[in-house]
């Protein structure tokens, strides 16, 4: 499976899990009780779905379940969301056993009311971490041009600004495995040297900046044939690097007329960690 | 809902004039977007079949740059291209773009094709040296409708 599609998988389980979540939070008077039932199991389920999910994924890829860690290995994924899903998902799942348990031990329903409760508190506070991580610059540039509008928009594309960070992500995971044993992460500083660098196999091309400028988030424009180029840059152009087969053919053909030689995973990860950072 | 048919029908007509220097563009969204990024996707009906055929089986130097890509992307897009192409699917447009180039010729530029000579005689050299043209396969600078296929004199 590639990561576009478990990607999919995993924003339809995500709808899953909060639509029952919330029809399970909503409907849990007496007078809904049913309702309440279907949808506690129906979360209960999603859980199960979730760890099964986990073994059908790829490694590092969108469906695996990294151990939540105190560390940052920058560039990689920020720690907090292997935190809020075992949290919420390991939360969820006890407050949903613990919802059908109580039918026959009925000490255990405090215990459930008090889990739910808390769960509601830690899906707020998870959009709003959510909200922090993928949107805090784009809102704050959105602040500047300050219109209504752009910010409702900014609303409307959180979810595909994620979709694209993660399929970024499983590319640079790629580049990551192939650099091999000895690997320490890559560094937007050495994607910069790279971008920047002046070098001598072609005329046409001595440098990434012919065509991209030395400004990676500013429109570029092919040095031969006028074509505009969208900036590399993804804070310019959240498109960027997340279509794995395209980013492979770039760097196929750029490396090769540019550098005059193939680059290396490391460098491929590097210019992505560049290009993220601006 | 009568007003509606009648005011497209109206843009229709009002259409129909640049028809007469229309070239099929490509639809094929790989095909636009493969040839798209780096130039315009010029319309197959300037080149016959075998100047696609070639083009597409050279791509590691495509007029000296790289081109490269994954072979079975090649095959599909030189197949939507052939399928337009001058001599098969360009229509009129196709048989104007043939007069000049002789069977055993298989042109690569568009711009060293007879028609294309023969169209731009009267473009100046001073013309063709402003900032924003850079090179003659860039259509667009001065027919602004050259990715839709419309090459109207501007």
């Amino acid at each position: 499976m590639n990561a576009r599609w478990e990607f999919r998988l995993l924003r339809l389980w995500h709808a899953a899990l909060a639509g029952g979540f919330l029809v399970a939070y909503v409907t849990a008077d007496e007078d809904t009780y049913a309702m309440h039932v279907f949808s506690g199991y129906w979360v209960v389920g999603a859980v199960v779905l979730r760890l099964a999910l986990a073994l059908v994924g790829s490694a590092g890829g969108p469906l695996a379940l990294p151990k939540p860690r105190l560390t940052w290995a920058k560039p990689g994924r920020n720690p907090l969301f292997a935190w809020m899903a075992a949290i919420l998902v390991g939360g969820m799942a006890v407050a949903g056993v613990t919802g059908i348990a109580a039918d026959v031990i009925p000490a255990l329903e405090d215990l459930h009311e008090g889990l739910a409760e808390a769960s509601l508190w830690l899906v707020l506070a998870h959009a709003a971490i959510i909200a922090w991580i993928f949107q805090g610059r784009r809102v704050r540039e959105m602040l500047k041009g300050s219109t209504a509008a752009l910010f409702a928009i900014a609303l409307l594309t959180a979810p595909a600004a994620f979709a694209a960070d993660a399929a970024r992500d499983a590319i640079k995971a790629g580049y990551a495995r192939q650099a091999g044993p000895g690997f320490a992460g890559f560094s937007p500083e050495r994607g910069r040297a790279l971008f920047e660098s002046k070098n001598t196999a072609s005329p046409d091309y001595a440098s990434c900046t012919t065509c991209h400028t030395a400004d990676p988030t500013a429109d570029g424009r092919h040095a031969k044939t006028g074509r505009a180029i969208k900036p590399v840059a993804v804070s310019a152009n959240p498109k960027r690097f997340t279509d794995a087969a395209k980013v492979e053919e770039r760097f196929d053909r750029d490396c090769q007329t540019v550098l005059g030689r193939v680059c290396s995973a490391t460098e491929k990860g590097d210019y992505i960690a560049y290009m993220e950072s601006k | 809902m009568m007003k509606r048919i009648i005011l497209a029908a109206a843009f229709s007509l009002s259409a129909l004039p640049a028809l007469a220097d229309h070239v099929r563009p490509v639809t094929d969204p790989e095909t636009l977007k493969a040839c798209g990024e780096c130039h315009m996707a010029f319309q197959p009906a300037f080149l016959p079949a075998r100047s696609w055929t070639r083009m597409m089986g050279q791509l590691s130097d495509h007029f000296g740059d790289n081109a490269g890509m994954a072979p079975d992307k090649a095959e599909r897009i030189r197949q939507v291209l052939v399928a337009d192409a001058a001599d098969t699917g360009g229509g009129k447009a196709g048989r104007k773009a043939l007069r000049g180039i002789a069977l055993s010729e298989t042109p690569l530029r568009i711009t060293e094709t007879p028609r294309f000579i023969a169209k731009h005689e009267r473009i100046s050299e001073r013309e063709w040296k402003r900032p924003e043209v850079m090179t003659r396969s860039n259509c667009v600078a001065c027919h602004r409708g050259a990715e839709t296929g419309s090459y109207e004199d501007e």
